[in-house]
């Protein structure tokens, strides 16, 4: 105790020295457990970009590929599923609700999404959050869109502009749906999803748009106007993918088999989560590098104070010859610094977390509104604690370095002072 | 005895030449010694014995009946806190402590010279205090000042106080007024010797200005004594 009392007003009287020394250990804390907890919810958040949903169902591919196309609007489905067989499956009796996709057209380089007024029921994000209309009203009219927050934002659209559908990925002049334009009818709030970089229309509009068109090109001779197409009939023939709702999520092995077994097409259904994780083991690779790289920056806050206090340790040997006259053991004066490596690990440890729950509580509204990950502020996850063990740990280790130094200075000087 | 020392000889390392050889050295109780010699008489190797941080592989060194060379080194260290105060040349002062902790500094390392203190004053900074003022460094400022910014003077004043805190029964003081004005090299010795008069303690007091020799019950030339001295050196004033 009478050494920490030591030590500590040691570390008082070079105070400006000790401050920058615990500032970079703090600052490095921070980082590693902010990585931490960013790189968790980023993960949990990725999990949950679709919730909710108890299978997904497409033409026959990989888990992975149908995730990406129907989820995340990236690549193209293998085929379509015909109108038919999604009544029937949505019909099923353990089918509690489904939402029907329909995807291939873009704006401007954002996939168009034809649905029904079920995607706004049951769309889920972020562990049970709901789409929300932040302008506006969802489409009502055939030719409405409802946009995704980021094509609103760089596109720079309001409510009631036109906008020209294009026929494929690509947006070429040859292939847009110039003659049938739509009209913004509601903006979504931001959600850090895909959904974010859709446009939505009605399932309707897709094949309004399309009346005229054939394998990819419009019919010759052919001319619909959007008025007329009003007045046919605009069942669709296929879709591209469906999310499926359960009664009970107990069935969900069932139907997935029933679905995958289905004679009359072949069809895939994911269960989103799998899928999801599955994905995020290929992408995930950054997260660890990111972690690694911050336990670096750990070593190296240390390494700072290993400089500190090895540097002050020749201007000090007065002050262990002074302590060993009035009765110090060498032991002693391994413990003032030591007692110093610590109470600078210590600070470092809980200044750095003082500072990130400060920055979470200040860039928790920006962090969800800007990537939609939601950062709680929970106290630290049994894996932080070890993080911050781990830290303690190696702070006490790089402690013991000058520390030992200044025992074998303190037994080798005695009591005499040499400058 | 306070110190006896017999057949002494001290050795860096064995087969090094003698740095110390003293066949008998005794110092009663009580008794204020003068032990002058130049550089490289062997001085800090004598007081280096006498406090036990290092031990000599011949000879006996007793200190207080306690044959220092039989204890472990942890022991002479709680030897060291226990019966000896010492004073350096200068620069005697831990730079973060106050004045008064810097005073009760032996305390933390000693139990039995933490109760004497208390024995005196109902506390360690009132006994620190008092000592302070026996030594006439009673201004209360000086007390809250950093010790960096007292003159060298009033620091061997309060080196003196810490040396002692707790009444040790023997004090080492090794030049300690070297860096002093001669006007008060005299008056910081008469307080030295109205303290260790009051606690009963021994003095050991060593310095190559002959000048002080006269204020001291006995002088010890250590040049003389030590017979591993060259011969060059013996007999110098100055080194």
């Amino acid at each position: 105790m009478a050494i920490l009392s030591l030590a500590w007003k040691s570390l008082l009287n070079r105070r400006f020295t000790a401050l920058l020394t615990l500032i970079s250990i703090a600052l490095s804390v921070t980082l590693l457990v902010g990585v931490e907890r960013l790189r968790t919810e980023a993960r949990a958040s990725f999990a949950s970009t679709l919730s909710g949903t108890d299978l997904i169902v497409g033409a026959r591919s990989g888990p992975v590929q149908l995730l990406l196309y129907s989820v995340f609007r990236i690549g193209d489905a293998t085929n379509n599923i015909s109108w038919e067989s999604y009544q029937d499956i949505a019909a099923h009796p353990k089918v509690d609700w489904t939402v029907p996709i329909s995807l291939g057209d873009s704006h401007r380089g954002f996939r168009v999404l034809g649905t029904t007024g079920a995607y706004f029921e049951h769309y889920r994000y972020a562990r049970d959050r709901r789409l929300v209309i932040d302008q506006g009203q969802r489409f009502e009219d055939l030719y409405d869109a409802v946009l995704g927050a980021e094509v609103a934002e760089k596109l720079g659209y309001q409510i009631g502009d036109a906008i020209i559908v294009a026929h494929g990925a690509s947006d070429v002049s040859f292939a847009r749906h110039d003659d049938k334009p739509f009209r913004v009818s509601g903006i979504l709030a931001r959600t850090g999803t895909p959904v974010d970089r859709t446009v939505h229309v009605s399932l309707e509009a897709i094949e309004a748009i399309h009346v005229d068109w054939q394998s990819g090109a419009r019919i010759p001779g052919l001319s619909i106007s959007a008025e007329q197409a009003r007045a046919m009939d605009l069942t669709p023939k296929a879709i591209t993918a469906f999310l499926v709702g359960l009664k009970s999520k107990i069935a969900t092995f069932q139907v997935q088999r029933f679905i995958n077994e289905y004679p009359e097409e072949p069809l895939s259904a994911i269960l989103p989560g799998v899928a999801l994780s599955q994905l995020w083991d290929l992408i995930g690779i950054a997260e660890n590098a990111l972690l690694i790289v911050s336990a670096f920056v750990v070593v190296v806050g240390l390494f700072g104070m290993l400089t500190a206090l090895l540097t002050s340790l020749d201007e000090r040997r007065r002050e262990m010859a002074i302590l060993r006259s009035v009765g110090a053991r060498p032991g002693h004066v391994f413990a003032l610094i030591m007692g110093e490596a610590g109470v600078l690990t210590l600070l470092g440890l809980v200044s750095g977390m003082a500072l990130l729950y400060l920055s979470l509580i200040l860039g928790q509204p920006i962090i969800e509104s800007r990537f939609g990950i939601f950062i709680p502020l929970g106290g630290p996850t049994p894996y932080e604690w070890i993080l911050l063990g781990a830290v303690l740990v190696a702070g006490v280790l790089v402690g013991s370095i000058p520390s030992y130094r200044a025992y074998r200075l303190s037994l080798a000087d005695g009591l005499s002072v040499r400058i | 005895m306070v110190i006896e020392i017999e057949d002494l000889e001290f050795r860096w390392q064995p087969g090094a030449p003698r740095v110390l050889a003293i066949e008998d050295l005794r110092v009663a109780q009580g008794e204020r010694l003068f032990i002058k010699g130049p550089s490289g008489s062997g001085k800090s190797t004598l007081l280096s014995l006498i406090s036990g941080v290092t031990t000599a592989a011949t000879g006996s060194v007793r200190v207080l009946d306690q044959a220092l060379e039989r204890l472990g080194s942890i022991k002479r260290d709680h030897f060291r806190a226990d019966h000896i105060g010492y004073i350096f040349q200068m620069f005697n002062l831990i730079p973060y402590l106050s004045v008064v902790d810097n005073v009760t500094l032996p305390c933390r390392f000693s139990a039995r010279r933490r109760a004497n203190a208390l024995s005196r004053s109902r506390d360690l900074d009132t006994e620190a205090r008092r000592l302070l003022r026996q030594l006439d460094m009673d201004h209360p400022d000086l007390h809250r000042r950093a010790v960096t910014t007292l003159s060298v003077g009033q620091q061997q004043r309060v080196a003196a106080a810490r040396a002692l805190m707790g009444a040790p029964e023997l004090l080492i003081a090794d030049e300690p007024t070297s860096a002093l004005d001669a006007d008060r090299r005299e008056s910081f010795i008469q307080l030295l010797f109205d303290e260790c008069r009051a606690s009963g303690a021994t003095l050991v007091f060593v310095s190559h200005d002959a000048s002080l020799e006269p204020l001291f019950d006995r002088t010890l030339d250590l040049a003389a004594v030590n017979r591993a001295a060259p011969p060059a050196l013996a007999g110098m004033g100055e080194g």
